[in-house]
């Protein structure tokens, strides 16, 4: 695992589109690679569907900036008999991924005020 | 950490494990149980998406695979170490695997040429020189030499024929080789001849066909593209049906490619005859111009004599016989006939037969311009590559302080040399495509600029031979012009250079180098000059000989009367008004018409009785080159009266049978004495005896580089009686005034005027008929000084290279001579002298290597020797100049130097 000492946050944004799926995917708990991509499926309604190498290398991104670690959990022997890596959003990783949510909403907030799309009700 | 092996393994897991080696090894070993893993599940059919079929997931892993595992090797080099300056990050990092080694030199190459875009340009445009002209010599060498001929078995075929005097074979002697060579398999005899064909519904014309004897085609193993050859029998002698086999041109150009071409009807002579058969289009055997093959209906009963001889042969040696053995029995053949038959052998005049594969005997008067013609562009590349070589140690110079840097953060000697060998064979790799581009053109021109008779020049393509042959080049020559650079850039450099900014230490290694490359290529430019300029020399020469004729202003036709229409009375009265209407054309000279044309290659001698001797036989009897000749032959083709009358219309059918008879003749046959009056009469009872009445000038009717036959002339109108036959097919020679092809319509008009049905063929002004007897000699020669002219360039510029790199390192010398009082022309002087004592040096061991090399063109040199004085002076002097050129741009460079800037910048 590559240890180095966070970039500042401001650094980190914006997201690459992948990089914030994954993430907010995390935001739900510890999961597998396979477990993040069957995640992203299911938001996008099949619109977005991650293959190994592009999954594998955000994640190797993600982990050398930081923003996620590997999780100390294993899963129960009955159930899945490899031994996977389970990740989770490091503790700078949740603020970085806040940021980016922030930015984003001020971004639709826009939007809204332009007429391009609908306000949602509150 | 891995999945446990072979427990859970699904379809193509293995297949996936290995494609995961094309990411980088760290990534592999952190994610690699992830991706199983994941592939794992994808298979299971746990998925979520679309589409879940096998095929269906790997249609989108594949791709996801490859785009990210380039991607992320590029990434790597950046990743790693963020920090440090950029040359480092590729260098610094010792454990790496050779894949992500090779990925990072070839992409450090290529933005090495991106930042240089001129420096690279002038390195490939070299390199694709000097690999297109090879790739396109090559192909051409490949295509006549190298490619196997288009017959079966081809390294047993063998051609026979008879040594001096014979030259051809007769109907007795080929049935006597047929029982007695067993050393052959099979035997077969042909004939060449020219005769007027005519198909339905076109106008007849003249065609060279062949007769060819059973066996024929088995011998060469050949099948027809469309239809058969021919039945047994076919050949006999009463066979009713007359058969035919054409050529794929004739059956092209006369036939519109037909495909229900079988069972047309042809007319060759005056004869009816049936297509049986269409041959392949690459087969030209025994010519380029056969056009139709049909069988010889040889009649063993009824052979024709002994001493008529006109059959070419060719044999299939038996399997397990050599063609010593043959030759071995053939000559024992001989030996029987020289005692069996002394009235046709005389002991004087041996008969040997002469056995030729069939290779040698098609190829083989090409072979040596085309070899000569590869080893040129050889040289080429050579110079080439020493230029290339050149430019970039001059670059490895200026990288120095980049290798000392890498060389003390540790990059090994090895590793840098591996770097320097891959940038040199990336600059080789793009020169060879664009020499590609080169080749294609230059092949182009090689065919539209070829003579006519380079043997299979239709087969000129690009094959693996091509393709294996310019990789070998192209990786040879990164090897070549990359080592020199890459041992410079393995020395690696001390603590001294990055103190002294990269200045002193390594350029004296460096400039002996470049030095020497210099020499090296001066050497190849001289050898390639003298070459050339022997060549040319002997082209002139030959071009100087004296043919005996003058061919210029003089348009040459053959006409050929139809067997059915003309005798003889009516033959000399067509020929008569012909010549008297051409002679009267606006803008000609003077007409003629001979039976056969000089140098155009119809060649028989006839033996002759002088002087009242009667010969007993034909083998002691002299023999002389006939031609049937109207009146104004010598006026027309300005050959020289030397004694005597040449004929006027006063030697008429019935009038006195007269001759004349050229120079070597008299001297042979009457050595010493004046042949004018005296008498001779062909080899037959019958036949008058006739009075020689002139002398003229020796012709060299066999052409240019071959022996002067002894020619006897006779009256075309007198033919019948005192040459045996008055032909019905002549060559009209009309000279003219100013252009010959000016006439070439007005005659065509004339000949049509008299008689339509009479075919015209074999139209061309006399001077280009001269010029193809050596038209294949002159194509190279052309090459090779075109070549020459090249390599003298290529080796301009290194010298100027060089020498320029040397003004532009020495600019604080200068500086100081300059400030020290030197003036501008001892600078010039200076730097003159350095170029000048590179050029003596290579010169001297060029000339030396001259000798050598040239040695191996003695074959194709007439009337110079290999150590022809002006032709080495003369390529020394040339050479000389254009090295002083070379030297003199930078050398008043240096003149212009400032003392103060130059001592100030250092």
């Amino acid at each position: 695992m590559v240890t180095r000492s966070s970039p500042p946050l401001e650094s980190q944004l914006p997201l690459k589109p992948v990089e914030l799926l994954v993430l907010t995917m995390l935001s739900a708990g510890d999961r597998h690679g396979y477990g993040i991509r069957q995640d992203i499926i299911d938001h996008t309604r099949g619109a977005i569907a991650l293959e190994a190498g592009n999954l594998y290398r955000t994640i190797r991104r993600l982990e050398g900036d930081g923003l996620i670690d590997e999780s100390g959990r294993r899963p129960a022997a009955d159930s899945d008999d490899e031994r996977r890596r389970y990740y989770r959003l490091t503790p700078f990783g949740k603020r970085v991924l806040a940021a980016e949510l922030e930015r984003l909403r001020a971004l639709v907030k826009l939007g809204e005020e332009r007429r391009v799309i609908s306000p949602v009700a509150v | 950490m891995t999945p446990k092996d072979n427990e859970g393994r699904v379809r193509g897991e293995n297949l996936y494990r290995l494609l995961l080696h094309v990411y980088p090894r760290r990534f592999r070993q952190r994610y690699i149980a992830d991706m199983i893993a994941f592939y794992r599940e994808r298979v299971r059919g746990t998925d979520r998406s679309e589409l879940t079929s096998f095929a269906g997931i790997w249609l989108q892993l594949v791709p996801d695979l490859i785009a990210s595992a380039l991607a992320e090797r590029f990434a790597w080099l950046h990743r790693e170490t963020e920090a440090a300056p950029r040359v480092v990050r590729h260098f610094a990092t010792r454990r790496e695997d050779s894949m992500s080694i090779l990925v990072q030199d070839v992409s450090y190459a290529f933005r090495s040429m991106a930042r240089r875009p001129a420096f690279t340009a002038v390195i490939l445009g070299t390199l694709a020189l000097g690999i297109g002209a090879n790739a396109a010599i090559f192909t051409l060498v490949n295509a006549v030499l190298l490619r196997p001929l288009p017959f079966a078995h081809s390294e047993r075929i063998v051609e026979l024929e008879h040594g001096d005097q014979y030259w051809t074979v007769s109907e007795p002697e080929f049935v006597d080789y047929q029982r007695g060579v067993t050393a052959f398999a099979k035997l077969a005899a042909y004939n060449l001849s020219d005769v007027t064909i005519a198909i339905p519904g076109t106008d007849p014309m003249r065609s060279a066909g062949v007769r060819a004897s059973r066996d024929f085609f088995d011998i060469l193993g050949v099948k027809p593209e469309i239809g058969r050859t021919f039945a047994p029998d076919e050949y006999s002698p009463s066979a009713k049906v007359r058969v035919t086999v054409i050529s794929h041109r004739l059956w092209v150009q006369q036939f519109a490619a037909d495909p229900l071409v079988i069972g047309k009807s042809v007319t060759i002579g005056i004869t009816p005859f049936t297509v049986v058969g269409v041959m392949p289009s690459n087969f030209t055997f025994p010519s380029q111009e056969a056009e139709f093959w049909t069988p010889w209906r040889l009649n063993p009963d009824s052979l024709w004599t002994r001493n008529n001889h006109y059959l070419s042969m060719i044999g299939l040696l038996a399997s397990g016989s050599t063609i010593e053995q043959a030759r071995t029995q053939v000559r024992t053949l001989n030996h029987q006939w020289m005692k069996d038959f002394p009235e046709t052998y005389a002991p004087n005049h041996p008969i040997t037969g002469q056995l030729t594969p069939i290779r040698d005997f098609l190829l083989g008067p090409t072979r040596p311009y085309l070899v000569a013609l590869l080893g040129a562009v050889v040289f080429i590349l050579s110079i080439a590559c020493v230029n290339v070589a050149n430019l970039l140690l001059v670059r490895g110079e200026a990288r120095r302080k980049e290798f000392a840097i890498r060389t003390a953060l540790g990059a090994s000697s090895s590793r840098m040399m591996r770097q320097m060998l891959t940038e040199s064979m990336i600059f080789a790799m793009f020169g060879a495509v664009l020499g590609v581009v080169v080749a294609w053109f230059g092949v182009r021109g090689l065919i539209a600029l070829a003579p006519d008779n380079v043997p299979r020049l239709g087969e000129v393509s690009v094959d693996f031979r091509v393709v294996a042959f310019t990789a070998a080049i192209t990786i040879a020559t990164g090897l070549l012009f990359g080592i020199m650079p890459a041992i410079r850039g393995m020395r690696g450099e001390s603590a001294d250079t990055l103190r002294d900014g990269g200045k002193t230490s390594g350029h004296a290694a460096s400039a002996v180098a470049r030095r020497a490359l210099v020499v090296a290529e001066v050497a190849l430019a001289v050898v390639m000059l003298t070459g050339a300029g022997l060549l040319v020399r002997s082209l002139i020469k030959l071009q100087d000989i004296n043919l005996g004729f003058d061919p210029s202003r003089v348009l040459t036709m053959q006409v050929t009367l139809p067997q059915r229409k003309y005798n003889d009375t009516t033959a000399n009265a067509y020929f008569q008004q012909l010549l008297t209407r051409a002679s009267r054309l606006p803008g000609a000279q003077s007409a003629a018409a001979v039976s056969y044309l000089p140098i155009s290659g119809s060649d028989n001698g006839w033996s002759i009785m002088i002087d009242g001797r009667v010969v007993k036989t034909i083998a002691e009897a002299p023999a002389a080159r006939p031609e049937h000749v109207t009146p104004d032959y010598f006026r027309a083709m300005s050959i020289r009266l030397l004694r005597g009358r040449v004929f006027t219309d006063q030697d008429r059918m019935g009038a006195p049978p007269v001759a004349v008879i050229s120079e070597g003749m008299a001297k042979k046959l009457w050595p010493g004495v004046d042949p004018i009056g005296r008498t001779l009469k062909m080899f037959s009872d019958k036949a008058p005896w006739v009075t020689i009445v002139g002398i003229v000038a020796d012709v060299r009717a066999r052409g240019f580089q071959k022996d002067i036959p002894e020619t006897m002339y006779f009256p075309y109108a007198q033919s019948g009686q005192s040459a045996y036959v008055m032909p019905l097919s002549m060559t009209i020679v009309l000279r003219a005034k100013r252009n010959p092809v000016e006439l070439i319509a007005p005659l065509r008009n004339v000949v049509r005027g008299l008689d339509a049905t009479v075919p015209i063929s074999a139209v061309a002004p006399m001077d280009d008929v001269v010029g193809s007897s050596i038209s294949n000699r002159r194509f190279a020669t052309m090459l090779l000084a075109g070549f020459a002219a090249l390599a003298l360039a290529l080796a301009g510029i290194g010298i100027y290279g060089v020498i320029s790199y040397g003004v532009s390192q020495r600019t604080y010398e200068i500086g100081v001579r300059m400030a020290m009082g030197a003036s501008p022309a001892s600078i010039m002087r200076l730097v003159m002298r350095e170029g000048g004592r590179m050029t003596a040096v290579g010169l001297m061991l060029g000339l030396v290597g001259a000798l050598a090399v040239d040695r191996l063109l003695r074959t194709m040199l007439v009337g110079v020797s290999v150590t022809d004085i002006p032709t080495l002076l003369g390529a020394s002097v040339v050479l000389a100049a254009v090295a002083a050129g070379a030297c003199l741009l930078p050398a008043r460079r240096a003149t212009g130097v400032s003392p103060t800037h130059a001592l100030r910048s250092d």
